[in-house]
């Protein structure tokens, strides 16, 4: 675990009793948690759970969504990001995410990587050369397209798009990674190498995934937390959670007695 | 078809087994009617060009008439001992009017677009979307009219324009244009899923930049097959051109002067203006070169729309490299430009010149100054609307104030007369609605029947694709071109002369593409399972379809039948060789001439007196009133059944 860094790490983001609503509809139900910086943090829990919403209130896509109401706070370097007076479009900058479903623009592999930076007004050739350069190289792609950038990003495989999506991310320099069930639309060979990534990336930011998968969470993750019908059930180290779950409910759901 | 028929017809009916074949004839016969009706759009293609082709044979086969002359010649002279007629003229007209209309209609269309799909927002979205399908609706005689008679005005004024002049007329084509090009392209940029919007949100971009950097490239074939439509509209346009841009053929790119347009040329032929003869059958030579034209790029603008709805156009954005090439040499040209100028310049005042140069920008763009782009772009984009509806009520408010003044009951029950304050409209009213009733008798069971046929029971055969291009090509053929075939078909061939029978073939031909795809849409909006549970329990294909189908799809086919009349009765040009010039009695039967309310408009518009274009105004008080009586029964109609709709 990364406890020997401990010195260096920032403070943890504290979520203090965050709800979420669709319309009448109850998302999160007051949810308390800690995530500590520089680590991987997994969010777990069946369909309908409520941990894909709780990863949308990061970056506030949960605004982008007619009729979603947030409550509650999430203090992050002593801001609450969901204060209303708080921009989404600067936060955004600094919380990167990659969505479910490999989503590329229907853009050239260097437009994709470069799109961020520009939109913040680096237009210098060279200095995005070298953006597209190491982003590529950090989500570990470099080597599969460095020769053809010119190319239509829709034209590489779903393992592949969902790495640039990785890469795209990385190019705004993010301080947190939202990851929305990253490997559900990829085959085994393209999530081994997520996960790899995902190891990777944590020496550097803070991750954030939500998965399916409850082996990819033991796998790749250094806390767990286990969401039921938009509350928070149990959060704690991974290995714990896993190994020896406090509550029933955790445990009943990580033995599969239910869907 | 009629092979399997007979066939059946003798198979002998076997009443001991219940699965026999029972032969229905009277469903066969339905089916076969429904098939020919679908098939009239090849009949009618056959005869469009059949019109073309005689006449411009005619035209080259004289002695007078030089085919290289034709495509080259600059000079236009119809009439007169020397004519001559090189088509050059004309074109130049052409792209003038059209050109100068595209580009000021393109950027304003799609802008409102964006402002649309983007920014607007549900409830706007619903403020807006009527003042654009009004703008639709206007008849294009009413556009030639406020051309003439407001903007030329003040083109005189301000620029020194002549009496007649192109720039009026492409001010208010730009116009008519926009509906074309923001309904298009608001729903290529709606069918841009929203996922990609979101991850550039998630990337920190501004609603203003993911609406230029990823909608619009994402949606940019959509938003060229818009432009290229309204190009194919703005080339065919006729009655503006005609009131406003004038009749004289010339080799001129100022917009400031008088011009004619291959489309006022025939309009030309309609009016008589033409002496008999060459001039004449020069018309339909004209003729062919338009409808080739407007077909090819029809043509075009349907191959990128097919793209995009096989999704195939995300994969068309492929490498860039030449591009990018030609973009680096422009680039490196810039930069030393850029020296030399700072050389010459020395240290004074630069900081001009780094705006108008691209320089290196090592520091990020703040926050403040992307948010203070959003801005100018949302307004810019929302200004287009605003343009277009001031646009809308300084038209309509203009035509009030003109037209009001002549309008009493003894202008609705008297008969046209040379003398204006003497002159009333009853005929051209009931020639209008005798005109309307019949092309309702007409091309109702036809696009109807053809609809049906093609979403019902046509299988996906070569020919029923065929059938659908054919429709889709015919929407797009300029409605002068079918005013020639409506005189050389229909009056001439047929022997009905300028009559209401002539007028209103005419006119259904032009308005059968309409209900057709108005039909389909709301035959395909019907859900499959309907038809599905109605076989299941026996139903024949034609029992499904009369009980199932049709009674759950009749109020959109009803709306669409009506928009279509609306239509038609608008319609100028298609029956400017047909209709009477003066109306002197109410037409009794279908052989009787007639004269309608557009066309009315249109005589009185080109009087020199000043009293004949108020009561012209007048008339299009009149004939906007029956539009917006029509258009309000098909809002009734859509939204009684949307309230009723349990589906």
């Amino acid at each position: 675990m990364s406890s020997s860094k401990k010195t260096q790490n920032p403070e943890p983001i504290k979520i203090k009793k965050v709800d979420v609503f669709y319309g009448s509809n109850h998302a999160i139900i007051d949810v308390s948690m800690d995530i500590k910086q520089k680590s991987v943090t997994a969010f777990i829990g069946p369909s309908g759970c409520g941990k894909s919403t709780l990863l949308r209130c990061f970056n506030r896509m949960n605004d982008e969504i007619i009729g979603c109401r947030t409550e509650g706070e999430i203090i992050w370097n002593n801001i609450n990001i969901l204060d209303k007076k708080v921009d989404p479009v600067p936060l955004r900058r600094r919380v990167g995410m990659v969505f479910q479903k490999p989503n590329p623009f229907p853009k050239s592999i260097y437009d994709n990587i470069a799109y961020g930076p520009r939109i913040q007004g680096v237009n210098d050739r060279k200095t995005l050369d070298s953006i597209v350069r190491k982003c590529l190289k950090d989500a570990a792609l470099f080597e599969e397209v460095g020769d053809r950038l010119d190319e239509s990003a829709m034209d590489l495989s779903g393992g592949q798009q969902q790495r640039l999506c990785i890469a795209r991310a990385l190019a705004i320099e993010p301080e947190i990674i939202l990851m929305d069930e990253p490997c559900s639309a990829l085959d085994p060979i393209a999530t081994a190498k997520i996960e790899d990534l995902i190891d990777k990336l944590k020496k550097k930011y803070t991750v954030i995934i939500v998965t399916h998968n409850m082996q990819q969470a033991a796998r790749v993750s250094d806390y767990t937390g286990f969401f039921y019908l938009g509350k928070l059930i149990e959060f704690g180290e991974t290995k714990q959670i896993f190994e020896k779950p406090v509550e029933k409910l955790t445990e009943n759901y990580m033995t599969g007695r239910f869907g | 078809m009629a092979i399997k028929l007979s066939k059946k017809l003798f198979r002998k009916v076997d009443d001991e087994n219940p699965f026999s074949l029972k032969i229905n004839f009277k469903e066969k016969l339905i089916v076969i009617l429904l098939f020919a009706s679908a098939s009239a759009a090849i009949v009618i293609s056959a005869a469009i060009i059949y019109t073309l082709a005689e006449g411009s044979v005619d035209f080259f086969t004289d002695p007078a008439v030089n085919i290289i002359n034709f495509l080259s010649g600059k000079e236009w002279i119809p009439s007169g001992k020397n004519p001559s007629f090189g088509i050059i003229s004309l074109l130049s007209g052409t792209i003038l009017i059209a050109g100068g209309a595209l580009i000021i209609g393109a950027p304003l269309g799609v802008a409102a677009a964006i402002f649309l799909t983007e920014f607007a927002g549900e409830k706007l979205r619903a403020l807006i979307k009527p003042i654009i399908e009004v703008l639709a609706g206007i008849p294009s005689i009413v556009y030639g009219f406020f051309a003439l008679m407001f903007i030329s005005p003040i083109l005189r004024d301000f620029f020194d324009a002549t009496y007649f002049n192109a720039a009026s007329a492409i001010i208010v084509i730009a116009i008519m244009l926009l509906p074309i090009v923001i309904s298009i392209s608001d729903d290529a940029m709606k069918a841009v899923p929203q996922h990609l919007r979101e991850s550039s949100y998630a990337l920190g971009a501004t609603r203003w930049e993911t609406a230029i950097k990823v909608v619009m490239p994402a949606a940019s074939s959509g938003i060229i097959a818009s432009i290229l439509l309204g190009l194919a509209r703005a080339i065919g346009e006729t009655m503006v051109v005609v009131l406003a841009a004038g009749s004289v053929a010339r080799l001129t790119l100022n917009p400031f002067e008088e011009t004619m347009t291959m489309s006022a040329y025939i309009a030309k032929v309609a009016t008589g203006d033409i002496p008999p003869g060459v001039a004449v059958s020069a018309g339909f030579a004209v003729g062919l070169v338009l409808f080739i034209i407007t077909y090819l790029i029809n043509t075009l603008a349907a191959r990128v729309v097919l793209q995009i709805k096989t999704g195939s156009s995300y994969k068309i954005i492929r490498s860039k490299k030449g591009k990018k090439k030609s973009f680096n040499i422009i680039l490196t040209k810039l930069t030393t430009i850029k020296e030399i100028i700072i050389g010459i310049a020395g240290k004074t005042k630069i900081f001009i010149l780094r705006n108008l140069i691209r320089v290196k920008k090592q520091k990020r763009l703040s926050l403040k100054k992307r948010y203070f782009r959003q801005k100018i772009g949302i307004t810019l984009v929302g200004g287009s609307i605003v343009f277009a509806t001031v646009f809308l009520a300084i038209l309509l408010g203009n035509i009030l104030t003109e037209g009001i003044g002549g309008l009493n009951l003894s202008f609705l029950t008297s008969f046209p007369s040379r003398f204006p304050e003497k002159a009333g409209i009853l005929p051209v009213i009931m020639g209008s609605i005798y005109l309307m009733i019949l092309t309702l008798i007409f091309a109702a069971p036809l696009g109807v029947g053809a609809a049906v046929y093609l979403n019902e029971f046509a299988k996906d055969t070569r020919y029923t694709r065929f059938l659908r291009r054919i429709i889709q090509n015919l929407a797009g053929v300029p409605s002068i071109v079918f005013g020639l075939m409506g005189l050389t078909i229909f009056v001439r061939i047929f022997g009905f002369g300028p009559s209401l029978l002539s007028g209103s073939l005419t006119l259904t031909i032009m308005v059968l593409p309409i209900i057709v795809v108005a039909t389909e849409e709301s035959l395909r909006a019907v859900p499959n399972s309907f038809r599905e549970a109605a076989r299941g329990i026996g139903s024949t294909d034609w029992q499904t379809v009369r009980y199932h189908v049709l009674p759950n799809a009749t109020p959109g086919i009803l709306t669409g039948i009506i928009l279509s009349l609306s239509r038609a009765i608008g319609e100028t040009a298609p029956i400017l060789f047909i209709a009477a010039v003066f109306a002197k009695t109410i037409p009794s039967n279908i052989f009787d001439g007639f004269l309608a309310l557009p066309t009315q408009i249109f005589y009185w518009t080109t009087q020199p007196k000043a009293e004949f274009h108020i009561i012209a105004a007048s008339t299009i008080i009149i004939l906007l009133i029956i539009l917006l009586v029509m258009n309000t029964f098909a809002i009734i109609i859509r939204y009684k059944a949307q309230v009723k709709r349990k589906w």
